[in-house]
């Protein structure tokens, strides 16, 4: 049986200009898609989690029937992806880019009025869910004002009513607390859990580690165009259960750091800097082995270490085995 | 509560996405007054000037001129109505253009095009829209620039006008699809329309009769269903002649255009469409 979402081998390739000079331009294929392949069960609070550029948003942007994929099929709601795009847009409910795609110059239940309407729903119907909308989502005060004069976190909100306008089985939702401050992100996850527990299946992209940790069933993992891991969390987690994960910070050069990637066993280390340096280092080895050798290897190429500790692995040094690359500076916990 | 049944809207349902589109249009141009206020005013001062420069340079001689030229000596007339039709033309084709880049800049473009209601349907709102917005303008400036300029509005055959008026709107509401379409393409609206004002006056004859144009030019006249509408409208108010000497057999060609011009603009555009979605997407700017 199918899920509520599909995906076999979907790949998706730009065809870009590369402009040489005044008036010549060549076309060149940029692959976004590498042939992701992923079922998300019905009820599933679904994370795709990854950096920007990852290639989430090409998968929603193919799932939501915005872009023709190039190859692979897709199945929506039951609905195959191309055959019946008509049919999976009435059955999806999508906040894709934020506050962007709402009428400023009208006021919120105008704005939802109208969506109501591309969706099929009678004037009645419009005006009442509009209405049910607007309360749930505590928009009371300004819903008569012009959405020009909203804080971002109000337009935000907003847009999250606006996906919820056609009550659809499944919902996508692409980065929806960006940009919202710490409270209203929190207040929106929250909207989000409790959708999700009165029976809609959830989509939710995002490149913060913490929301898509504390938030989701399970986490594909996406990177260049490709699902590089896919599990729960604690599976993720568990996957680098043979593996040692330890942090340093100090004062550490680029030549110490080339140093500890030369190290044996060690298969990924990223650097962070925040005033200091923080290195995250995955090895095959056991933290027994990695330790005396790590120190011995900073300290040989004169680094300053100021704290260093083995750590159990979080969905961030998931990420990192993975990609190789550390969303240190995108996971702060709203 | 409602919910939404996937598969195929009714026609009804069709339409009422198609009315809201409309409405949500004149309500976010209601939050703009002075524009109406500015599309009404514009027709009146674009004809004064030609029509005081042709008091100024014919004296009493200027409509005896003018007649032997256009059949008709009411050069005031002929002026203020090639004026009016003008503003209609350009004003439904920058509705319909801008629409497309003003949401695809803002990203409500691509929000619409999420939802069931096909873009035949929006296309089909804003073109609604569209034809209402400009025309009233242009008939409210028609009336006020004759006051203005000492003619009766009311003179020559205005049913027959407003036919020709009713029968040049169909062709219209296509050729701005396929406007529509390039713009969605080159994404560069502000540019074509620049130069679109000028071919179209030009084509249309704004301020002179196609007659006076070069054969090639005149040919290419005649595929303008403006021109016929202009022309018509001249024919009706003024008797400056019909192209083929009946009103009917002018009316006829219109109605070709009636057929043609939609069936080729959306033909256009929903290539246009399909292209940028195989590619970057509709709101890709």
């Amino acid at each position: 049986m199918l899920g509520q979402v599909t995906v076999e081998a979907l790949t998706k390739t730009y065809l870009t200009r590369q402009r040489q000079g005044l008036f010549k331009s060549t076309e060149k294929a940029v692959p976004a898609l590498r042939g992701v392949s992923l079922e998300i069960r019905p009820g599933e609070l679904f994370g795709l989690l990854g950096p920007n550029g990852a290639g989430k948003t090409t998968l929603i942007k193919c799932l939501t029937t915005l872009l023709l994929p190039t190859g692979g099929r897709a199945w929506i709601n039951g609905h195959e992806l191309t055959q019946a795009d008509n049919a999976i847009r009435a059955t999806t409910g999508c906040m894709l880019m934020g506050e962007r795609g709402l009428y400023w110059k009208l006021t919120a239940r105008e704005n939802l009025v109208f969506f109501g309407a591309l969706y099929h729903l009678d004037p009645a119907a419009r005006r009442r869910r509009a209405d049910e909308l607007i309360e749930q989502l505590g928009l009371g005060e300004i819903a008569d004002r012009a959405v020009e004069s909203y804080s971002s976190g109000q337009r935000m909100k907003l847009a999250f009513a606006k996906a919820l306008i056609n009550d659809a089985p499944l919902l996508i939702l692409d980065e929806p607390t960006n940009t919202l401050d710490v409270p209203s992100a929190r207040e929106l996850r929250a909207v989000v859990r409790d959708l999700n527990q009165q029976g809609k299946t959830v989509i939710y992209t995002t490149h913060i580690m913490a929301e898509a940790e504390t938030l989701c069933d399970r986490v594909a993992i996406v990177d260049h165009g490709e699902v590089l891991a896919l599990g729960t969390v604690p599976e993720l987690k568990a996957s680098l259960r043979r593996e040692a994960v330890v942090k340093v910070e100090g004062v550490i050069s680029t030549k110490a750091t080339h140093a500890v990637e030369q190290l044996p066993g060690v298969s990924n280390v990223a650097t962070t800097l925040n005033g200091h340096t923080t290195l995250t280092v995955v090895s095959q080895e056991t933290h027994a082995a990695l330790l005396p050798r790590l120190i011995e290897t900073l300290t040989a190429h004169q680094a300053v270490i100021q704290k260093i500790a083995p750590e159990e692995p979080t969905l961030e040094d998931v990420f990192i085995a993975r990609t190789g690359r550390t969303l240190a500076d995108d996971t702060r916990v709203k | 509560m409602t919910t939404t049944l996937p598969g195929r809207p009714t026609l009804s349902q069709n339409l009422s996405a198609a009315l809201a589109e409309a409405q949500l249009r004149f309500t976010n141009i209601s939050r703009y007054p002075g524009q109406l206020l500015t599309n009404i005013v514009i027709p009146i001062v674009f004809a004064a000037m030609p029509i005081l420069l042709g008091r100024a340079t014919g004296g009493a001689s200027a409509e005896a001129n003018f007649a032997a030229n256009t059949g008709s000596g009411n050069f005031v007339g002929y002026l203020l109505i090639g004026s009016c039709v003008f503003q209609f033309v350009s004003s439904t084709f920058f509705l319909v253009a801008n629409w497309l880049r003003f949401e695809q800049e803002t990203g409500t473009l691509e929000a619409v095009y999420l939802t069931p209601t096909s873009s035949a349907t929006l296309l089909g709102g804003v073109v609604l829209y569209s034809t209402v917005r400009s025309l009233l303008p242009a008939l409210i400036a028609y009336v006020v620039g004759c006051l203005v300029f000492g003619l009766n509005p009311l003179d020559g055959n205005l049913a027959l006008a407003l036919v020709f008026i009713a029968a040049g709107l169909i062709p219209l509401a296509g050729m701005s699809m396929l406007f529509g379409a390039v713009v969605l393409r080159v994404k560069e609206a502000n540019a074509l329309l620049n130069l679109m004002q000028w071919v179209v006056s030009f084509l249309m004859g704004i301020f002179f009769p196609v007659a006076v144009m070069p054969p090639l030019l005149q040919f290419v006249a005649w595929l303008f269903p403006p021109t016929w509408m202009t022309n018509g409208v001249r024919s009706a108010l003024l008797g400056v002649g019909y192209f083929f000497g009946a009103w009917y057999l002018d009316l006829a060609v219109l109605w070709v255009f009636m057929f043609l011009a939609p069936l080729l603009g959306w033909w256009v555009f929903r290539r246009t469409e399909q292209g940028i979605q195989r590619n970057e997407g509709v709101g890709q700017f």
